[in-house]
Order: structure tokens, then C-alpha cells, then sequence
């Protein structure tokens, strides 16, 4: 009987400690987050987003740092140098840009691409330089 | 007929001179940083830096966004940007310095020394480093590395993964300037 309850006591030790280091080692290795299957805090034009940056940086940054922007613009410049991807969105008259650095998955769908084409994507604010920074986009639309 | 040439050649030149490039920009320079600990070596990129020059002085204008840098885990990106640098309080490193003799570069590579202040988690030090410049009309690249101290800019490791983070932190940089137009 003693026997017994020591193989269950032991066994159950076992798994708790088995539960335990399967939890530290999900967390410690958990996956960035993956934008195109996330829903966009903010879908947004990009004339507004340049507009709550240039007039409130300090406002803007607390509204969208770390949010997921889908964002909708016409593209006014495309560099594809070094298997990276950056599309521009500008507004048709202010200064600066939207500065929307691809995700390496989606370099194939910028082949058809246009200079002046209307264009949604979502990816994540880093922040504001002289141009607000997405990171790792996906094409929308 | 000869002096007109030389006149309109002249006048030609002129309007080059006139509409040289004053400002070099890049948009996409890349900055990384290695940390090398008993327990693991870490290392993230930034390919978003922001980086001016003012080619008339030599004068350097840099822009960092501290999220922009991604980490291999994202465990460690979250810890870098909440608990280390704390970028929702101090979105931005900057550095603000200048290219010393600026004027004698071309387009073969050289070793020149930049020095300047370096602002990171709201702490200004000066900075002092090496970096290999080459200059034509069409592009101003610019590498190299310099270390800085975790301590010297106020960010705390806690004690319990004092041997997972390196108390000097190498930061390499390659930016290559295109002429600014507007």
C-alpha cells in the first residue's frame, strides 16, 4: 500500500514538474507575433495618421506604438533593394510619408506593383522619424 | 565662337555648383547591437535608422527608433523595450555629431573619426569612434561599431539575468546616404 501511494506521489511530482517546464519553455520561446493573421487596432487613412504625428507626436505615440495600422494611401515610392521591401504611402500634399517595411514573405507580391496606385496594408507602428515607421507588413489590398 | 563655348561651359558648371547636393539622407541605414554573456549572446537589427548628413560641415543627424529593433525572441524584445530601455517613455536614441575632415574624403574608402553625443533612454554621453566613409555624388556610405555601457545610460539588470546581458554592448552601423531631394 505504501508502495502505491509513493508510485502516484511520485508520478504526480513528475508531471507538475514536466507541466512547469513545458510552460517556461512556450513562454521563453514565444513566436513573434504573426500581423496578417491579427485584426488591425486602427484601419485608418494614411493622411491621418501623418496628421496626429506631426501635430501631437507625444499623443500619437501612446495611440499607436505597438498597434497594428491597416492603413490605406497612395504609394509615391517603392525601393526593393536588398530583398527588402519599402513602399511609401503619402499624403498628396504634406511633407513626410508613411514608411511601410514589408515582411520578407511578401516581396512577391510587389512585382505588380504601381507608382500612384491606391494600396491597404497593415503592419506595426514602431514610430515616428521624419516618416511614420510600419513594420513587418503585409499587403491588404 | 571658342570664348562662347567657354561662357556657356562656364554657366554650365555654374548651375551644377548652385544645384549641388547640400544634404545626404538615408531612411533605411541599419544599426545593430551585439550583447555577448556567459549564458547567451543576443543580437537585434534596426534597418529603419534615420540618418542625415549636411554635406557643405559634415555634420551628422541620427534617429533611432527603439522598437524598430527586432530581436530572434520576442520574449527578449518585449523585456528590452519595457523593462531596459523603456521606449514608450524614451521612444528615440538620437546621435548628433560631426565628420571630422569631411572635405578630404572620396570615393575610395577611408577611416575617419566621427565624435559627437549619443542620446539613448534619455541619458546624453559624448561618442567618439572610428568609422570607414566613402563619398561620390550619388552615394555617402558609412560603417563601423563602437561600444557602449549599459550603466553609463541609467538602464538597471536586474541581478537574476546579470549573466544573460553583457555590461558593454558593441552597436555596428552601415548607412548609405542617397542625395536629398525634396
Amino acid at each position: 500500500m505504501i508502495g502505491k501511494t509513493r508510485i502516484i506521489l511520485i508520478n504526480s511530482v513528475l508531471i507538475v514538474v514536466l507541466i512547469i517546464v513545458y510552460i517556461a519553455v512556450t513562454l521563453l520561446n514565444k513566436p513573434h507575433i504573426n500581423i496578417s493573421e491579427k485584426v488591425p487596432n486602427h484601419s485608418i487613412e494614411a493622411t491621418q495618421v501623418l496628421q496626429d504625428f506631426q501635430s501631437n507626436e507625444t499623443q500619437a505615440n501612446s495611440k499607436y506604438l505597438d498597434q497594428i495600422l491597416q492603413v490605406t494611401g497612395t504609394i509615391s515610392d517603392l525601393d526593393m533593394t536588398n530583398e527588402k521591401g519599402v513602399i511609401s504611402l503619402s499624403a498628396d500634399d504634406s511633407f513626410g510619408s508613411i514608411l511601410c517595411h514589408l515582411d520578407a514573405k511578401e516581396i512577391t507580391k510587389t512585382k505588380t506593383l504601381k507608382l500612384g496606385q491606391s494600396i491597404t496594408i497593415k503592419g506595426m507602428c514602431t514610430g515616428y522619424l521624419m516618416d511614420v515607421i510600419l513594420v513587418k507588413c503585409v499587403i491588404v489590398n | 565662337m571658342k570664348s562662347l563655348y567657354i561662357i556657356l561651359s562656364l554657366l554650365l558648371f555654374s548651375t551644377v555648383v548652385s544645384h549641388a547636393q547640400e544634404k545626404f539622407l538615408t531612411k533605411q541605414g541599419s544599426v545593430s547591437f551585439f550583447s555577448s554573456a556567459p549564458v547567451e549572446d543576443i543580437k537585434a537589427d534596426n534597418n529603419q535608422v534615420l540618418s542625415i548628413i549636411n554635406t557643405s560641415n559634415g555634420t551628422i543627424a541620427i534617429a533611432i527608433l527603439m522598437k524598430s529593433f527586432m530581436f530572434e525572441k520576442s520574449l527578449m524584445q518585449e523585456h528590452f523595450n519595457e523593462n531596459y530601455v523603456e521606449s514608450d517613455k524614451y521612444p528615440k536614441a538620437t546621435f548628433k555629431g560631426e565628420v571630422l575632415n569631411f572635405d578630404t574624403l572620396n570615393q575610395i574608402e577611408q577611416e575617419v573619426t566621427i565624435t559627437g553625443n549619443i542620446t539613448i533612454h534619455g541619458v546624453t554621453k559624448t561618442l567618439k569612434t572610428l568609422a570607414k566613409i566613402s563619398k561620390t555624388t550619388d552615394v555617402i556610405s558609412i560603417q563601423g561599431s563602437f561600444t557602449v555601457k549599459v550603466a553609463d545610460f541609467n538602464i538597471e539588470i536586474p541581478s537574476l539575468v546579470v549573466n544573460n546581458i553583457a555590461e558593454t554592448i558593441e552597436v555596428r552601423f552601415a548607412l548609405d546616404h542617397k542625395p536629398y531631394k525634396k
